[in-house]
């Protein structure tokens, strides 16, 4: 079982029309309701592959209820805690005249401290039929900044692999507890970390260097929207995507994070760049569709001969 | 039919020392009427429904739900439950339970619940809770292989 956690997850709502008109009646000509937040754009795509996946974090109201449904419908198991706030919603308007996308962004839910030990409780007890656990995103409001940090540390007691996606502090704070993997969301940042620009291969690399010298197994830095570096102990490699168009690159960061943690999930003996090629090639995947996951598993094998991994000396 | 396609993925559940107050507070929020009980690793120990609860608290109280007397009699319940509220799932909560593996099929879950005339089949895999299985779900899962066995005459 591949287990997933978003804290901070919403109901993401697009709305399509010719043009966008203030003060007055605007008909809409498309709308979609889709369950979003990294963690749970995670087990999408590992759904995908056919894998057992599970999602833990918080919900709540009538969005909470629908995401967790939506979730089921996909074959995704859920555990969330049901808070008493709505999970947030965010909404984004295609004015298909201008070619705009307007964001509106819901702040999100409040989490008590009670809410925060239930979670803990759950995800505590469901490490025990999980292999792999991939932690990623934001936080919601009034949780400390070292969760991650105390979920990694619950999740290698029971002997569970652990992947980290995250922004800034709660990243750097959870690097401390040495997850497997780990991969920093420089979004937020402006694409600082360790008070340095990522903004060529050299520093990608510097910074995939340093991750790993911190005790983490292998390191993700994505410095380009086709270009990562990847980086253990002892290897450095460049991959890149070639030929291709992205269509939308928004949550090709999760699925390089399913890539991997599919492949760590099946436990067979493979080289890493072969690893590499298969997580890039979800992102790839990803990429190249409207929505943020790839929908089927020949998406994937198709992009796998559009990833270039080489090893840097 | 294997379970596992037809159960509503949905692993909610308490442990044995979670408090009655809080039980029937997650049953309100997630709209469930029962709710499995695990260990510390998710493992299946019992099962607890509001059915149960109400039966411990006022024995009588399911008997009369159709009579006028249930008014005054919910009152009372309502006070039983305050006074119950921090007393732990364990002392409630049904200890010889019936699951079923995920790999079993529709017949079989059938057959459990009306024979034990229960409503909710917590589903296991290695003894670790990986969904839940009722009638509904059943009587959903006939219906929509029923359509799809005319959908492929048509």
């Amino acid at each position: 079982m591949i287990t997933t956690v978003t804290l901070n997850p919403a109901l993401d709502i697009t709305m399509e029309l010719d043009k966008l008109v203030p003060d007055r009646y605007n008909a809409i000509k498309t709308v979609s309701r889709i369950p979003g937040g990294k963690g749970i754009n995670i087990s999408k795509a590992i759904r995908v592959f056919d894998l057992d996946t599970m999602a833990l974090g918080f919900l709540g109201g009538h969005a909470g209820h629908f995401v967790a449904e939506q979730l089921r419908d996909y074959g995704i198991t859920t555990n969330f805690w049901h808070i008493e706030e709505e999970t947030r919603t965010n909404v984004v308007i295609i004015e298909k005249d201008k070619k705009t996308h307007t964001l509106l962004s819901d702040p999100g839910p409040k989490i008590t401290k009670h809410d925060l030990d239930r979670f803990i409780a759950i995800f505590s007890r469901v490490m025990a039929q999980s292999k792999i656990v991939a932690i990623s995103g934001s936080l919601p409001k009034d949780v400390p900044d070292d969760i991650y940090q105390k979920l990694i540390k619950i999740a290698q007691e029971k002997n569970v692999q652990t992947i980290l996606d995250a922004p800034d502090i709660p990243f750097k704070k959870g690097l401390e507890a040495k997850p497997f993997l780990a991969k920093p969301d420089l979004r937020a940042s402006k694409n600082r970390i360790f008070n340095k620009q990522v903004d060529s291969c050299e520093t990608a690399i510097n910074i995939a260097r340093e991750i790993v010298n911190r005790g983490i197994q292998i390191a993700v830095i994505s410095y380009h929207d086709t270009k990562d570096i990847i980086a253990t102990q002892d290897r450095v490699w460049l991959a890149e995507s070639i030929d291709q168009q992205a269509v939308n690159i928004v949550g090709t960061a999760e699925a390089v994070i399913a890539g991997f943690a599919i492949k760590f999930a099946q436990e067979k003996k493979e080289d890493m760049v072969d690893i590499i090629k298969f997580a890039m090639a979800c992102g790839l995947a990803s990429a190249l569709t409207d929505e943020e996951e790839f929908h089927t598993q020949e998406d994937v094998i198709k992009c796998l001969s559009c990833i270039k991994v080489s090893e840097l000396k | 039919m294997k379970i596992k396609d037809i159960m509503l993925k949905n692993t909610t559940s308490v442990v044995p020392d979670c408090c009655l107050g809080e039980v029937v507070e997650i049953m309100a929020i997630q709209r469930i009427n029962g709710i499995p009980v695990v260990d510390d690793e998710q493992k299946v120990v019992g099962f607890i429904s509001q059915h149960d609860i109400i039966k411990e608290l006022l024995p009588n109280y399911l008997g009369i739900i159709n009579s006028s007397s249930f008014i005054t009699e919910f009152i009372q319940l309502s006070k039983k439950l305050k006074e119950y509220a921090n007393h732990k799932v364990k002392e409630f909560m049904k200890k010889n339970i019936i699951t079923i593996n995920e790999e079993d099929n529709e017949v079989m879950a059938a057959d459990l619940l009306i024979r034990n005339r229960i409503h909710h089949l917590p589903v296991v895999r290695d003894g670790y809770l990986v969904g839940i299985v009722t009638m509904r779900d059943l009587l959903k899962a006939m219906i929509e292989e029923e359509e799809n066995e005319q959908d492929k005459i048509q």
